[in-house]
């Protein structure tokens, strides 16, 4: 009986083995884009990554999201679709649309003027040379030096 | 009970605002030499002692809260709220900072802890420590306000005492979350104050950079329980939320990191204003900046202005911050405006290729990074008022921003390092760069063929790939760096003395034990660096499992031994027990647990994970299948997460050698005396 | 027994507070002499440091020696004034 089982087993494998190769795009796909999308419950969380029990969104939209893939929508296509549906905070991060691209381009133009800022800074502050200073040589000043030596040397 | 701690939080307001009021007005008096009636010295004792009384007294109204958690006493809403019969002791003392009002308990007796050591240590400086308690006070003011009007712990519930308690949060019955919150707070609660030196040292126009020497260890100490507060958090969040990650760029993480990010720059940027006297002015405005964040922090995360997973309830609070803030600012606008000219330093650097432009761009970066953070939790507010709607901003937008932007910092900390004070010249700079650079360089082309592939960023959407190739071979570039400095450190003291190269580093980390307790600080980070790039690839499976069923992830293979259920006052739990395989040999047995506890009615799942330090196998029972009654077992492999761990016990360590005195200040009294009694000097020379 | 609690914490924080001090702890402002010498401290450290440096191959010689002359200077011109100070002990000298 077991052998038996064990042999209706292996066709059941192989056709696993074929589907799971032609998609293994798929797969990627869907975990990409799952990782792009939020939760809608309210959790916060990314929409893969949801994990409570008997949430009551993220298993429907995991099975959205299966279907859009399956239907041969783009990647773009399924995230406005979601977007549509459930309203701009279902992304994880905004779009480059309109006032969206702030989001984006903000942090690095920061960066960089501050970049920029820091070398001119540098620079300003900058001396040329390092001038050799004028040493005082009367004898206490000569003393006094040769002492502050000796207490910082190593 | 109730009524004693209601009643002790009433004297500590008392006492704070005497503390603040006699404070400020003996300072007054000290500084126009004006007297009153009494003398002001007198006076600021008694504000004093007032300030170290507030902590006794905030410490009764904490030890009431707890007492009426160990106690059942239902009659404290509070308590009913969070607690209840069966949760065991160590979350009832929990109780304490799981909701609102007794989190700002603690804070207030973290503050008037901090606030006590200050005053009783006052001799340091008595001044300097006078100006610092009375800033200190009005914070804790602010503090007691809240807990005296705004959000009271001791409110009584309206009706019949309840028989039992609604029960702490599931989520948060878990060991590191009676350790992660008071390691936060004393954090966030810390960075005052540095603060109030810094604020008092500028209303005073204080002489010197000595204050700083004064707060250092005050800053670093602060430092260090953030930095654990925050990985105690990530580990909880690994460990508890069983979402396979430890970091998910939630406002209240990111609130976290702020204060750290620029906490970090002040730790780096005061080494230039007490070595060279310079940038004073930013240092003020860093430490500034810093305390104000842990405040916008609390801010965020209590008054709904941005959505978060931490549940704390929101309430009217956020106002009392925003006020807070606002006065908080105006205050260090004002000191700032009236002795700015007290902060003026002519500076100038030797050379571009220094230590201190390579503090310079440390702290730019740092900054950048936390401005990314918060511009990144604020966007969505911003989004609202601009073109009417929310966005989310959340883990991929952090992942293209600031994660570029912890490659450079990591690129920093290697290079800072072998930077010497003033100038360096090129010549060692092209003899120190050299190892560093093969060594990172031969990195590069090892891990290719072990599966790290920078060029999928070309190929695919996906860059994790590409900076973990980069963090990797940087990686071990910095720890080449950082070793090769231990070692020639350490030649130069052979040299002298004559001791083996290993007692010789040992020697060099004791004599300044800040620069070389930092460089393993360093260390630690790069491997937390590792760690976390580990993140890009990540695996995981998921599967509905029947007795001796099985499947593969990576090297492992998982079979299903058995599942079942149990339960317990506390909460009902289902189980599966799993073997774990490699290579045909059995590894290890995980068992993942779903837990419902009774008196929320809330599941939580419990994490079974073999780590390694190659990888974590991560398994958690994600529910029952509803047709077969099996279990849903889903696993993930996360490479390199125990790196994070061990990188975080290394910061610890080195931040502790950076707390210890220096032996060379040891050595330098020892000298001085030498000069009063040479024949001293032999033996201390035979000694050495 | 909560009002003797209450009655018992107001009355301690009271006397605590209001106590009669004899030795109260002066607050003095920092003499030049303490500035000094906390300034001296700095500039030994620093030239501790390079020397430091300047042994495990950081600075080129000539770099090294206009440092060293100048910490040096300024040391010197530092510890000249503590001298002077010290020297001067029965009236010292208030910043």
């Amino acid at each position: 009986m077991r052998r038996l089982s064990r042999l209706a087993l292996l066709p059941l494998l192989v056709v696993l083995g074929v589907v799971t190769l032609g998609s293994a795009d798929t797969e990627a796909r869907y975990n990409d884009l799952g990782h792009k999308m939020m939760c809608v419950c309210g959790c916060s969380e990314i929409l893969i990554e949801c994990n409570h029990v008997g949430c009551p969104d993220s298993d429907r939209m995991l099975g959205e999201l299966k279907a859009a893939i399956a239907s041969g929508d783009t990647n773009d296509a399924v995230l406005e679709a979601f977007q549509e549906k459930y309203g701009p905070t279902v992304l994880a991060a905004p779009l480059l649309t309109r006032f969206n691209i702030v989001a984006w381009v903000v942090p690095p133009t920061v960066l960089v003027l501050g970049l920029a800022g820091t070398f001119m800074l540098v620079k300003k502050w900058r001396l040329r040379t390092v001038a050799m200073p004028a040493v005082a040589d009367d004898p206490a000043s000569v003393e006094l030096r040769a002492r502050i030596r000796k207490e910082t040397e190593l | 009970m109730p009524a004693f701690g209601s009643f002790s939080l009433l004297i500590a307001l008392v006492l704070s605002g005497y503390n603040l009021l006699a404070g400020a007005v003996a300072l007054r008096q000290l500084a126009t030499g004006r007297r009153g009636w009494i003398s002001p010295e007198k006076l600021a004792e008694t504000a004093r002692r007032a300030g170290i009384a507030s902590f006794f007294t905030t410490a009764c109204a904490a030890f009431a809260l707890v007492w009426a958690a160990f106690t059942n006493d239902f009659s404290v809403a509070y308590i009913t709220e969070h607690s209840n019969r069966a949760l065991p002791a160590a979350y009832k003392f929990a109780a304490l900072w799981s909701g609102q009002e007794g989190s700002l308990l603690l804070w207030a007796f973290l503050l008037s802890a901090y606030g006590f050591v200050l005053r009783v240590r006052h001799k340091v400086d008595v001044k300097l420590t006078a100006y610092a308690s009375t800033i200190l006070a009005g914070i804790q003011v602010f503090f007691l306000l809240l807990v005296n009007v705004a959000a009271t712990p001791f409110s009584l519930v309206t009706g019949a005492i309840p028989a039992d308690g609604n029960g702490l949060n599931p989520l948060l019955q878990y060991p590191e979350m009676v350790i992660h919150p008071p390691m936060l707070y004393l954090g966030y609660v810390g960075f005052s104050v540095p603060f109030a030196f810094a604020l008092g040292a500028l209303m005073m126009r204080y002489p010197g950079e000595k204050w700083i020497h004064i707060t250092r260890r005050w800053t670093m100490v602060t430092w260090l329980f953030l930095t654990v507060g925050i990985f105690l958090g990530m580990h909880w969040a690994y460990s508890v939320l069983g979402w396979g990650g430890y970091w998910g760029w939630d406002p209240v993480e990111n609130a976290s990191v702020m204060p750290w990010l620029t906490g970090t720059a002040f730790l780096h940027s005061v080494m230039m204003q007490e070595k060279r006297g310079m940038m004073k002015s930013w240092n003020v405005w860093l430490i500034f900046s810093t305390f104000m964040l842990a405040i916008l922090g609390t801010l965020l995360t209590r008054s709904g202005l941005v959505s978060s997973v931490h549940a704390f309830a929101q309430s009217a609070i956020g106002t009392w911050f925003w006020v807070f803030l606002v006065i908080v600012l105006a205050v260090c606008l004002f000191t700032y405006v009236l002795n700015r000219d007290h902060l003026k330093t002519e500076h100038k650097l030797e050379s571009l290729v220094s230590r201190e432009s390579s503090f310079l761009f440390n702290n730019l970066v740092l900054l950048a990074a936390c401005f990314t953070v918060l511009w990144g939790t604020l966007f969505p507010v911003l989004s609202e008022y601009v073109q009417g709607n929310r966005v989310t901003v959340s883990a991929p937008f952090y992942n293209r921003v600031a994660v570029p932007i912890g490659v450079f910092l990591l690129f920093l900390t290697g290079i800072g390092p072998l930077l010497a004070w003033r100038s360096t010249s090129m010549r060692s700079i092209r003899k120190n760069f050299v190892l560093p650079g093969i060594v990172g360089l031969l990195v590069a082309i090892a891990i290719i063929p072990l599966g790290v592939h920078p060029w999928t960023i070309f190929t695919t959407d996906e860059q994790g790939g590409f900076y973990a190739w980069i963090t990797f071979a940087m990686a071990a570039a910095v720890i080449t760096a950082i070793f090769a400095e231990f070692w020639r450190g350490g030649k130069v003291i052979q040299q002298k003395s004559g001791q083996n190269l290993l007692t010789s580093m040992v020697q060099l980390t004791r004599r300044n034990t800040r620069r070389y307790g930092g460089y393993i600080v360093h260390f630690g980070i790069v491997l937390i660096f590792i760690g976390i790039s580990g993140q890009a690839f990540n695996q995981s499976h998921e599967q509905t499992m029947n007795y001796k069923q099985s499947f593969m992830l990576g090297p492992y293979t998982i079979e299903c031994l058995d599942y079942s259920q149990d339960s317990n006052p506390n909460y009902d739990t289902e189980f599966a027990l799993l073997n774990v395989y490699r290579g045909g040999h059995l590894v290890t047995q995980l068992s993942p647990e779903l837990r419902v506890y009774a008196a929320s009615q809330q599941p939580s799942t419990i994490v079974a994970n073999h780590s390694t330090l190659a990888w974590d196998l991560y398994v958690i029972y994600a529910g029952k299948d509803p047709g077969t009654g099996q279990p849903v077992i889903k696993a993930f492999l996360n490479p390199l997460v125990a790196w994070i761990w061990i990188g975080l016990i290394v910061t610890i360590i080195g931040t502790g050698i950076a707390l210890a005195p220096n032996l060379s200040a040891a050595i330098a009294a020892q000298r001085h005396r030498a000069v009063v009694a040479p024949e001293v000097v032999a033996a201390g020379k035979a000694g050495d | 027994m909560t009002t003797l609690a209450c009655g018992l914490l107001m009355i301690g924080a009271f006397f605590y507070v209001f106590w009669p001090e004899r030795n109260v702890e002066a607050q003095h402002s920092k003499t030049r002499l303490e500035y000094l010498r906390e300034r001296r401290e700095v500039l030994y450290d620093n030239l501790r440091d390079l020397n430091f440096e300047y042994r495990s191959g950081k600075y080129p010689e000539e770099d090294y020696a206009a440092q060293r002359a100048t910490l040096e200077n300024e040391a010197a011109e530092t510890v000249a004034e503590i001298e002077l100070l010290e020297s001067d002990a029965f009236a010292p000298q208030h910043s």
